[in-house]
């Protein structure tokens, strides 16, 4: 492979990390956008405190998810870590992200959800009104159980490959 | 860092090529693995400081885009990467058939292909004729572990091609 070459691949792997980080930031801007948007729209105090709750939550989310687990390019100094140090450093890299995604990924998004629910239980005191504010909240609750327990047992995996490492024989 | 990229090209083109084929099945993703590998090792040349040989800074780089390629594809991978107590005991499903040289090495490969990331590195290293100190300097293992490690490897495909000469 020529000198030429490499470089234009190496280019081109920058641009396609750096587009893939652009869209995941560009998507997360939209619902912002659209909250945004409800917040302006919206004609009480307590949904504009909802819509704003979401917007500060989707911000926090971002920042974490940047500084976690962005996608990046390749380590200019691979080839000076061996490979059970490299190999642990990116599992403990992964493990990191999907360790506890409360604090940075669902938590923030709670208040909202909270606000939300009170804002229109009182705007719509109605049974049936709130038994489908219910069911709303009961996926909710199911959703974000759910990816807690997918991320806790990715976190598992990635432990049980960091703790063979260490296993003398390994 | 271009002359240093240029020699490694030129001596080990064929070892990344080798390295690429055991890490990747697939030929379309093997072909992006090995321009990765290329694209690393590129970018590697800046940080080089002489204090491994070049041949211990080119293995590294490749069997760490190798490792990361792994970790990048077990998500969408359905068969599970095993260690070598678990290959051990896996049943020799081919020891019926004739072995003749392509077989026994896509076999070879595909042995491989199973084996977690720091097994491969170590049976990939062996495979390319290094001694276990200098595959210790590349993986971090200490000498004698990689020695087991290699001795067990050795005795394990000693056994899966056993099978398959006794029915010569």
């Amino acid at each position: 492979m020529s000198t030429d070459v490499i470089r234009q691949r190496a280019g081109k792997f920058e641009r396609t990390i750096s587009r893939r980080n652009l869209r995941e930031y560009l998507t997360s801007l939209l619902v912002v956008i659209l909250f945004a948007y409800f917040f302006v729209k919206a004609d009480n105090t307590l949904f504009r405190i909802t819509w704003g709750l979401f917007i500060a939550g989707m911000i926090w989310m971002v920042v974490q998810l940047h500084r976690k687990g962005s996608a990046r390019g390749i380590p200019a100094a691979m080839g000076a870590s061996s490979c059970v140090e490299f190999f642990r450093a990116e599992l403990e890299r992964q493990r990191a992200v999907v360790s506890n995604v409360w604090p940075w990924y669902l938590a923030p998004l709670v208040p909202g959800f909270v606000a939300y629910t009170v804002a229109y239980a009182l705007e719509f005191p109605r049974p049936l009104s709130w038994a489908g504010l219910a069911l709303i909240d009961a996926l909710v609750a199911a959703l974000f159980f759910w990816i807690w327990k997918m991320n806790a047992r990715a976190a598992r995996c990635l432990q049980r490959m960091i703790d063979e490492l260490s296993i003398p024989g390994n | 860092m271009e002359a240093l990229y240029d020699e490694a090209a030129k001596t080990y083109s064929a070892a990344l090529e080798r390295l690429a084929r055991a890490y990747e099945a697939d030929p379309d993703l093997r072909r992006d693995l090995l321009q990765d590998i290329h694209v690393a090792l590129w970018r590697s040349f800046e940080g080089f400081d002489g204090r491994c040989s070049l041949r211990t800074w080119i293995y590294r780089v490749a069997h760490n885009v190798g490792a990361s390629h792994i970790l990048r594809q077990r998500r969408t991978r359905s068969q599970a990467l095993v260690g070598l107590e678990e290959l051990e005991n896996l049943p020799d499903n081919n020891s019926g058939q004739r072995a003749d040289r392509n077989q026994a090495l896509n076999r070879l490969l595909s042995l491989v292909q199973r084996l977690k990331p720091l097994d491969r590195h170590v049976i990939l290293s062996y495979l390319e004729g290094l001694d276990a100190a200098s595959i210790g300097d590349i993986t971090g293992l200490s000498a004698g572990n990689v020695a087991t490690k290699i001795h067990r490897i050795k005795n394990l495909l000693a056994r899966q091609f056993q099978g398959e000469h006794d029915h010569d």
